[in-house]
């Protein structure tokens, strides 16, 4: 507990301290679809995860509980949200996706993190002086 | 120079640009090596950090005959230009051959088909003594779901044999390349733990490129010995003292 001052409102801190592995991984990703057609929707984007986790580990890979929390249409960028024990099957899915509708395309997955927070920062895109 | 942006762009700090050599042909001669200052005036800096990417130039020979090892032996000059050589053996005597004897750096392994020959122990042991890492190409799990399969079943069938010391490669076209991080997690899918995975993308790769330059450099050892002392002189020796670690 913080100290009160004079004349200052007693400042509470509460220190919580989680020592489990994090419940979800953040996977920050993007698609590349080098040929201007038609870009998906947030529908079809999911519909095209969970079709690439069918195709690599099967039903039981399709049933893996992903939730797409943000999606652009424009830069064809979102934010998945996975359990932290399937993270390895999801990346593994999305790195070995070639095609979106017979169009030839590729997942690029630009960060990832237990954290949600984390993900709004990126050290690569920093530049040196 | 389209792939090379795509892979500055994806992460990679070191691309080693392949020229594939295939002896079925006749009269293949090996050409000098594309020099990546043509194709890029100033490379570009890796993400996060200050340094400039390397660009490197690697040989691959594809051997279905033990005659065409000869011109490793050759003393052509167009065969020392290249940083990195990799064989691809056809015929498991040849597997045998690269893995002891013949100076290359990389031994590919393909992945496309049924191997023709199982690995055996021995010559894949003496081949990690001597250094030599081997490789996969990881683009066909990308195109096709029966090539998927092969792949998978090739891979992880190498990794049980050869205890993770793994490099991998991608193909031709931009799209088809996958960042550094995505190709250590399809390591996790082979079977490597997580710690190998990221080897063969980093430490192995680096491993690689060192030994190709070593096998560049070498050209002989020299040998010191130390004669043997007095007894009077080592009383009024000074205490040897402790030089600093040179890091190499």
């Amino acid at each position: 507990r913080g100290p009160a001052g004079r004349g200052m409102a007693a400042a509470a801190f509460e220190r919580r301290v989680v020592r489990r592995a994090a419940e979800h991984h953040y996977l920050r990703v993007r698609l590349e679809l080098p040929d201007g057609g038609a870009r998906p929707n947030a529908a079809q984007f999911k519909q095209l995860v969970v079709t690439a986790l069918r195709e690599l580990h099967g039903e039981v890979g399709a049933a893996l509980p992903v939730d797409i929390l943000t999606y652009e249409e424009k830069t064809l960028s979102a934010i998945l949200r996975v359990i932290s024990s399937g993270l390895v099957k999801l990346w593994s899915a999305l790195t070995l996706l070639g095609f979106y509708q017979n169009r030839r395309c590729a997942f690029r997955v630009l960060q990832t993190s237990p954290f949600l927070l984390a993900l709004s920062g990126n050290s690569r895109e920093l530049v040196l002086d | 120079q389209n792939i090379l942006t795509v892979c500055f762009s994806v992460g990679y700090s070191a691309v080693a640009l392949n020229h594939v050599i295939d002896f079925k042909e006749k009269k293949q001669e090996i050409i000098k090596p594309v020099s990546p200052s043509e194709l890029f005036p100033s490379l570009p800096i890796v993400q996060g950090t200050s340094k400039r990417i390397k660009v490197l130039t690697r040989l691959t020979l594809v051997v279905s005959d033990p005659s065409h090892c000869n011109l490793l032996r050759s003393t052509s000059a167009n065969i020392r230009l290249y940083d990195i050589i990799a064989v691809f053996p056809k015929t498991e005597k040849l597997f045998h051959i690269a893995c002891t004897t013949l100076d290359v750096d990389l031994v590919c392994i393909n992945v496309t088909e049924k191997l023709p020959f199982y690995f055996r122990r021995p010559p894949v042991n003496m081949a990690i003594d001597r250094g030599i890492y081997f490789e996969l190409l990881y683009t066909p799990a990308i195109k096709d779901s029966t090539m998927r399969r092969y792949t998978i079943s090739n891979a992880i069938s190498l990794m049980q044999i050869c205890k993770g010391k793994v490099s991998s490669q991608s193909e031709n076209k931009p799209l088809e390349l996958r960042g550094p991080y995505d190709v250590a997690n399809l390591g996790l899918l082979f079977g490597l733990s997580e710690s190998e995975a990221k080897a063969a993308v980093s430490t192995n790769c680096r491993a690689t490129m060192l030994h190709g330059e070593t096998r560049k450099s070498a050209c002989g050892v020299v040998y010191t010995v130390k004669k043997p002392r007095k007894v009077e002189e080592e009383e009024t020796a000074v205490p040897a003292c402790k030089k600093a670690k040179t890091q190499v």
